[in-house]
């Protein structure tokens, strides 16, 4: 299928997307063990920073690549039907494009 | 010693059974083929492959105790009684321990296991350095046991499509062979979702090598020089 990553792509994938998901944690759990905001206004003008939530979105949509890559070898190695393959694997991207949808408005497109 | 083994003859049952062995064993018997020769002079009926007796040849392949081996090298000493024997995991059955092995050559054939190269061929032989040939090592002693691809759960789920451990290990043998030219092929050829990619890590392939080789090294080989390729 053409908008599926090959083999060797969507393996990449994996391992890039989880590199940057580790690093990203491993930030914040620094960041709040340091510097952790005293209050919700605080906290909401904090991520609200271009650093800090573009970096955020990228984290989510990391993650929501690392689940695609991921589902799909589990459809791939267990559900062979095309029937079933079909509307599966279309129901979790389109579950995970609303995903990244949701994320994108929080972190980018609210005031 | 007990045994517990897989029988099923296609000629006359509809579905296998295990059948219980009691056996005597001789203070020279050490290995399992021993006494598996044994249990087949009091049973004729039990069928099983063995040729060398040595683990070099690769034919007693067979799940001993839930866990691939070479029955010739397996000792005695230490299995646990009922020792339980079966064919390989999810291979064909032919006839009680002995299994159909076509689907598994025939994934070790699509990964081209011969050297390309069309240069014409030099007087004596295609010289390669002693680094190069050490390249080789772990790779080229392979026996085609099959005790690998068989413990695999993606060459259960996804035989025809998986190379499988085996095949993927020869696969990296001819890539890495300085003589060989045909590289570029040989990892185009391999990556596609299934070939190569269904691979998990999940390392049985290494844990049953009876030659303590290693595929899931060999597969990781092959991702790193596939990435290679393409930046």
């Amino acid at each position: 299928m053409r908008g599926t990553p090959s083999g060797l792509r969507a393996w990449l994938l994996q391992r890039l997307t989880a590199v940057y998901m580790i690093a990203f944690v491993i930030f914040l759990l620094a960041h709040f063990a340091t510097d952790a905001s005293k209050s919700y206004e605080l906290w909401r003008s904090w991520m609200m920073h271009p650093e800090a939530s573009i970096a955020t979105f990228l984290f989510f949509t990391a993650l929501l690549l690392h689940a695609w890559v991921g589902i799909r070898d589990v459809v791939l190695d267990y559900l062979q039907p095309m029937i079933v393959r079909l509307p599966v694997l279309a129901m979790a991207g389109f579950s995970l494009l609303a995903m990244e949808a949701w994320v994108a408005r929080i972190l980018l497109l609210s005031p | 010693m007990k045994f517990f083994i897989y029988r099923f003859n296609p000629e006359k049952d509809s579905t296998p059974c295990m059948q219980h062995y009691d056996i005597a064993l001789q203070p020279e018997d050490r290995m399992l083929l021993d006494a598996l020769v044994r249990i087949k002079a009091a049973d004729d009926s039990l069928a099983f492959r063995r040729s060398c007796r040595e683990g070099v040849c690769g034919s007693d392949a067979m799940n001993i105790n839930g866990r691939n081996g070479l029955a010739c090298v397996t000792r005695i000493a230490g299995l646990k009684e009922p020792v339980d024997l079966r064919p390989l995991p999810s291979f064909p059955v032919v006839r009680d321990l002995i299994v159909d092995m076509t689907r598994f050559f025939k994934q070790y054939h699509s990964i081209k296991p011969y050297l390309i190269n069309d240069e014409p061929p030099p007087e004596k032989e295609r010289l390669q350095s002693p680094e190069e040939r050490s390249k080789l090592d772990g790779l080229y002693e392979c026996i085609l046991c099959a005790c690998c691809t068989s413990q695999c759960p993606s060459s259960w789920w996804n035989p025809d499509k998986f190379v499988g451990p085996a095949g993927l290990l020869q696969a990296y043998r001819f890539i890495i062979d300085s003589r060989d030219q045909a590289t570029r092929e040989r990892l185009e050829d391999l990556n596609d979702p299934y070939r190569l990619f269904r691979c998990r890590s999940i390392m049985n392939c290494t844990e049953v090598c009876p030659r303590g080789l290693s595929p899931s090294r060999a597969i990781e080989k092959i991702r790193l020089l596939m990435v290679k390729e393409s930046i």
